[in-house]
């Protein structure tokens, strides 16, 4: 079970990826609407996996990711996006993020990525 | 789509009352097979296969069939025979009128005749409706010369609406505009080398239809938790757009907008008016420049 800090802008997004968590027997620890205040929550709360919206009003996930990784070289992030947004995907790998997920979410592969981590 | 579009003619017309047509599409739902279930029973595919397809259609913009031949579980060949066994969705449609005793064949025939002269389709055009495809349906709604990615983000936009919100909505005739007024809309552009803008707008509750499909809740009211819901949505077809013109264009997802307020979208704006759950909502696009509010 993995304690999990959500950063969408989207509370339907939200709402539908804690319910798969949770379900699932992952703890959803904090959820955060923009990337700032997803930066300040993991930094509170030291989750085991973040997920992250890449766009995003205020601070969008990209620069949020890199945040995350100054404070915390060792960060599992999950970046979430819909698809069709190839080339922040390779930015965010460059910047070190874990893994990614599209939308909408499919459950199985969402439980296969944090079991990897 | 076209029970929909012509059950709908046939009420306008009087030659059916509502409760009949709901009577013949819950005869059509009884017989109305799905893909999967016939591979599975064809023992084609087994249902482990059939239910990752069914997962794989929520995040892809793809058919069922086309996901299970690219999987290899199924052969060209062998999904033409299984849609050939689910049967034509206008066939069924006009048999269960008829099995109903609402309506003689002949009757039907003579209503067919004059839905296709008050709405001056042509022979093909009634071709392209009889044969359920919304990709060969939708453009005969839509204004000419759109161009080709304007009409690709809308087709993919009403595939969008037929796997994730409701896959008996239907069209009515779209118009081009530069001036619209709105109440309740959910919105997202595309920036970069073609800009891009689609909305969903809804008087009054009718865009709950589309924002308790996707969410799977119940919203009583249009407020800014229903529209996040909508605003979702949209961005995942955005999303799928975004990827297939990728290689033509270098574009950026924005940030999604929503109001409940009403408002005045402007613009060279494709308005689509679509029948979501009984409810009417507009599909609202513009390409080459964003939509302004």
């Amino acid at each position: 079970m993995a304690r999990i800090l959500i950063v969408d802008d989207s509370r339907t997004s939200r709402k539908i990826l804690r319910g798969l968590l949770e379900e699932s027997g992952h703890e959803v620890i904090a959820e955060a609407e923009n990337g700032e205040e997803g930066v300040k929550k993991y930094i509170e709360c030291k989750p085991d996996v973040t997920t992250l919206d890449i766009t995003m009003p205020v601070m969008d996930g990209l620069e949020a990711l890199t945040k995350i990784r100054e404070y915390d070289g060792n960060a599992k992030v999950i970046m979430v996006t819909a698809a069709g947004q190839q080339n922040k995907m390779v930015e965010a790998i460059k910047n070190g993020a874990s893994e990614f997920v599209t939308k909408p979410f499919e459950k199985d592969n969402i439980l296969k990525i944090i079991e990897k981590m | 789509m076209i029970s929909r579009l012509f059950g709908s003619y046939l009420v306008k017309e009087g030659k059916l009352t509502e409760a009949q047509l709901e009577t013949v599409y819950e005869t059509m739902r009884k017989v109305r097979v799905k893909l999967g279930l016939i591979a599975v029973s064809e023992k084609l595919m087994t249902t482990e296969q059939s239910d990752e397809i069914n997962r794989l259609q929520a995040i892809m913009d793809k058919r069922f069939g086309d996901l299970a031949v690219e999987k290899g579980y199924l052969t060209a060949d062998q999904v033409t025979r299984l849609l050939g066994l689910q049967g034509n969705q206008y066939l069924s449609f006009v048999q269960a009128i008829v099995d109903n005793d609402f309506l003689s064949m002949d009757e039907i025939n003579k209503s067919l005749a004059d839905y296709q002269n008050d709405n001056g389709f042509t022979a093909t055009d009634m071709e392209d409706l009889k044969s359920g495809e919304s990709d060969r349906i939708v453009p005969l709604f839509l204004p000419q010369n759109i161009v080709e990615y304007q009409l690709e983000h809308i087709l993919m936009s009403i595939r969008g609406f037929i796997r994730l919100i409701d896959s008996d909505i239907y069209v009515e005739k779209g118009y081009i505009s530069d001036y619209e007024e709105v109440q309740s809309f959910a919105m997202q552009s595309l920036d970069g080398d073609n800009k891009a803008t689609m909305a969903i707008a809804g008087e009054g509750k009718n865009i709950l239809a589309v924002a308790d499909a996707f969410a799977g809740e119940t919203f009583e009211i249009a407020d800014e938790d229903a529209l996040d819901a909508v605003a979702e949505f949209i961005n995942c077809v955005n999303g799928m757009f975004a990827t297939k013109i990728n290689n033509a264009f270098d574009i950026d997802l924005v940030p999604p907008e929503y109001s409940p307020d009403g408002c005045k979208f402007t613009g060279k704006l494709i308005v689509l008016p679509v029948h979501v759950k009984g409810s009417v909502i507009k599909l609202i696009s513009s390409f080459g420049e964003f939509i302004n509010k």
